[in-house]
């Protein structure tokens, strides 16, 4: 999984999910999601750090059961089986939502824990043709995120120094924030033209990122294999 | 060849007083040659005209020229540009786009289009040059300040500009990574022949590579240039530059040690496997000005993080009895904070605001917002936002905001940071009037060793995770 194409990937399993929003049905469902861990393990992810991704997913997943199992449409509800029925039962129909969840958590990590991010943009801007400024002004925000993060902690501190007790992510820590993003994000982008950077000229690309005949593969699958099975299932 | 300033007449805002009227001067490329100065003297802006930023990236440049070898560099395309002068900045942190160190370097050559074949092999040199081929694959997050500028360095050396311009470099590294930059940057000098202009108001670092010193004042240079080797320190003092053992000359009252307000018994604190802090245990007294010394990275900023709550520790912090770990929502406030950036600490959306959030609770807090706005003259800004503040009035209001609570404590990390001699003299002198007056306890954190000689009463060495006091010498 680690060596398709990020953009390749992106678009397959985007693909997949959206087969998925059309299909009601929870053996698919599972299989994606077995299929997904699967490949996520076979991508050398860590079993103990994939668990602790996962345990809060198995948890919604496990509320969205119990709430379809026992909030099944019955015939008193304004919902009819007819018209809102995903199964049979209430079992099944607990099962569906559920196993929903697992699907979609399954591809989304697999797409993020097997995806270089430097990677992913540079894919995404020779295949779909993003424009190089927006590239790497992504891959640098990226960059400010830790320093957002401290500077979030500190300013909270400060505030609860004099006092103020606030609530997270409140509109008092922000505005600090705001104004500072402004000032790191101008250096940051003078420190980048001082390199040479600049959104239009024309630049050398060290390893270009390509698209293989397994890219292909994949892609065959999930647009074409994938739904037509889908259907059949 | 050289860099040439002829005839400039350039300003921040188009009507205004301009910062610069008429000024003319040369540096040339076969010395290395340092431009020191006040604290917003125009030192910097100078560079960024060099570097071709300004005046597109910002003010404006009513007049005269600006050319870096011959060539005027503002309306050439970045990538030309970089190869003429390239820059390296003050703050560490905010000079990468990429993730590795590998990665950043290769961004910088594909910006100047080198050919894909080349380039580990340049990347390699470069970083061989530095020496810090080791560092290649890290990810640029986990390396310390003063590894970060090496990388820069790096930088510089695969783009090998003609000029090099730095911008206060060694102001957030620890002196041994200054020093070892300081012996490549002349390596650079001598074996590529790049012409180096530095920007900087501490000259500790620079004196060992310098060839001449260059000082502004008032928008214009000084006549003649200073030698390095006889400098006068009295001479460059009157300008604001801070120079290697001279005294600030405080003037403070005595001591008057009082009770111990705060106490560490056996604080540690690590980050993943690292220890920062190994079983600190120490005690501060109101009435005393204690001062924290250390290189960068020995934890000084960890353990004023442990006692703001910014950072977890283990062991116990007791002030004035109360363990902090369990009561301090209930101190907030007797404890003060000074950060680095006055910015960190403001709460209030105008200046009054400001001081009236430590007055909460008290009945005349109307008439003590505008007495205390008045004392530190910011009375007229009194509906302004503290952001809009010049940085010391900022600083000025900082302190006053903590004042105006009955603070038994103050702390405060590296107040004087970036900043030039009389800023430091004005900071230092009003923080510890203000402790000294209300019989609190002030530590503060410098690695200015003069800093702390001159105005703590007790010197404290934060070495391999421990406390250690100093002796005091002249006491």
């Amino acid at each position: 999984m680690r060596s398709l194409n990020p953009a390749c990937k992106f678009a397959g399993l985007l693909a997949v999910t959206f087969v998925l929003a059309w299909r009601h049905d929870p053996v698919l469902n599972l299989m994606v999601f077995l299929l997904s861990i699967l490949l996520i393990l076979s991508a050398q992810v860590k079993v103990k750090s994939l668990f602790l991704l996962l345990s809060p997913v198995l948890l919604f997943a496990a509320g969205m059961f119990f709430t379809g199992f026992y909030f099944s449409a019955g015939g008193d509800m304004p919902v009819s089986e007819k018209t809102m029925a995903f199964a049979s039962s209430s079992f099944w129909n607990g099962l569906t939502l559920a196993s929903r969840v697992l699907a979609y958590a399954g591809t989304g990590y697999l797409f993020a824990l097997t995806t270089d991010r430097i990677l992913l943009i540079r894919s995404f801007q020779k295949q779909f043709h993003l424009p190089q400024i927006f590239a790497y002004s992504l891959l640098a925000a990226w960059g400010i995120l830790p320093h957002m993060m401290q500077e979030y902690r500190r300013t909270r501190a400060a505030f609860q120094a004099r006092g103020i007790h606030t609530f997270a992510a409140s509109p008092a820590l922000l505005s600090p924030l705001l104004v500072k993003s402004v000032r790191w994000s101008e250096e940051l982008s003078i420190a980048m033209e001082s390199k040479g950077f600049s959104g239009h000229e024309k630049r050398t690309d060290f390893q270009p990122v390509r698209v293989h005949g397994y890219d292909w593969l994949f892609l065959g699958f999930c647009l074409i294999v994938f739904p037509v099975a889908a259907v059949f299932i | 060849m050289s860099i040439q300033f002829k005839a400039l007449t350039f300003g921040y805002t188009e009507s205004g007083k301009p910062l610069f009227s008429d000024f003319s001067a040369e540096f040339e490329k076969e010395k290395v040659t340092i431009l020191t100065g006040a604290s917003g003297c125009g030192k910097s802006t100078l560079l960024y005209l060099a570097a071709g930023i300004y005046p597109h990236g910002g003010g404006f440049l009513q007049n005269g020229s600006v050319t870096v070898e011959n060539v005027s560099p503002e309306p050439l395309p970045p990538k030309e540009r970089c190869l003429l002068a390239g820059m390296m900045f003050q703050n560490p942190e905010l000079q990468f786009c990429m993730d590795t160190v590998k990665n950043e370097l290769v961004f910088c050559l594909e910006n100047i289009c080198t050919s894909p074949k080349s380039m580990e092999k340049a990347i390699d040199q470069a970083l061989d040059f530095c020496e810090i081929r080791h560092l290649k694959d890290r990810t640029l997050l986990s390396l310390s300040g003063g590894e970060r500028q090496k990388v820069m360095l790096a930088c510089i050396t695969a783009l090998r500009p003609k000029w090099i311009l730095l911008d206060e470099p060694f102001a957030n590294i620890d002196n041994e990574a200054a020093g070892a930059i300081a012996r490549k940057l002349k390596e650079l000098h001598q074996t590529f022949h790049m012409g180096i202009l530095a920007v900087d108001h501490r000259l500790d670092n620079w004196l060992s590579i310098a060839d001449e010193v260059r000082v502004l004042e008032n928008g214009a240079l000084l006549p003649g240039a200073i030698n390095p080797a006889s400098f006068d320190g009295k001479f460059l003092e009157s300008h604001g530059i801070i120079t290697p053992g001279h005294s600030y000359g405080p003037k403070l009252p005595p001591p008057e040690p009082g009770e111990t307000v705060l106490e560490l018994k056996g604080v540690s604190l690590s980050y993943g496997k690292q220890d920062i802090l190994k079983n600190v245990t120490a005690s501060f007294r109101r009435g005393i000005i204690y001062a924290v010394v250390g290189e960068s990275g020995c934890g000084k900023s960890s353990l004023f993080g442990a006692l703001s709550g910014l950072h977890k520790y283990r062991g116990t912090i007791l002030f004035q009895g109360n363990d902090l770990k369990k009561r301090r929502k209930k101190l907030s406030g007797r404890m003060g904070f000074v950060t680095q950036n006055p910015q960190d600490q403001f709460v209030g959306g105008t200046v009054r605001q400001e001081i009236l959030t430590s007055l909460k609770g008290n009945p005349k807090a109307a008439d003590i917002s505008e007495e205390i706005l008045r004392g530190i003259r910011l009375w007229r800004y009194r509906d302004v936002s503290p952001y809009l503040l010049s940085q010391g009035q900022q600083r000025r209001l900082g302190v006053a905001a903590l004042m105006a609570y009955d603070c038994h404590a103050l702390i405060c990390d590296e107040p004087t940071y970036a900043q030039d001699r009389n800023n430091t003299i004005a900071i230092m002198e009003s923080l510890c009037q203000q402790a000294r007056l209300r019989h609190a306890a002030l530590i503060f954190s410098t690695h200015d060793r003069q800093l702390a000689k001159d105005y703590a009463d007790e010197i404290l060495q934060l070495k391999g995770g421990m406390l250690h006091a100093l002796p005091k010498p002249g006491m």
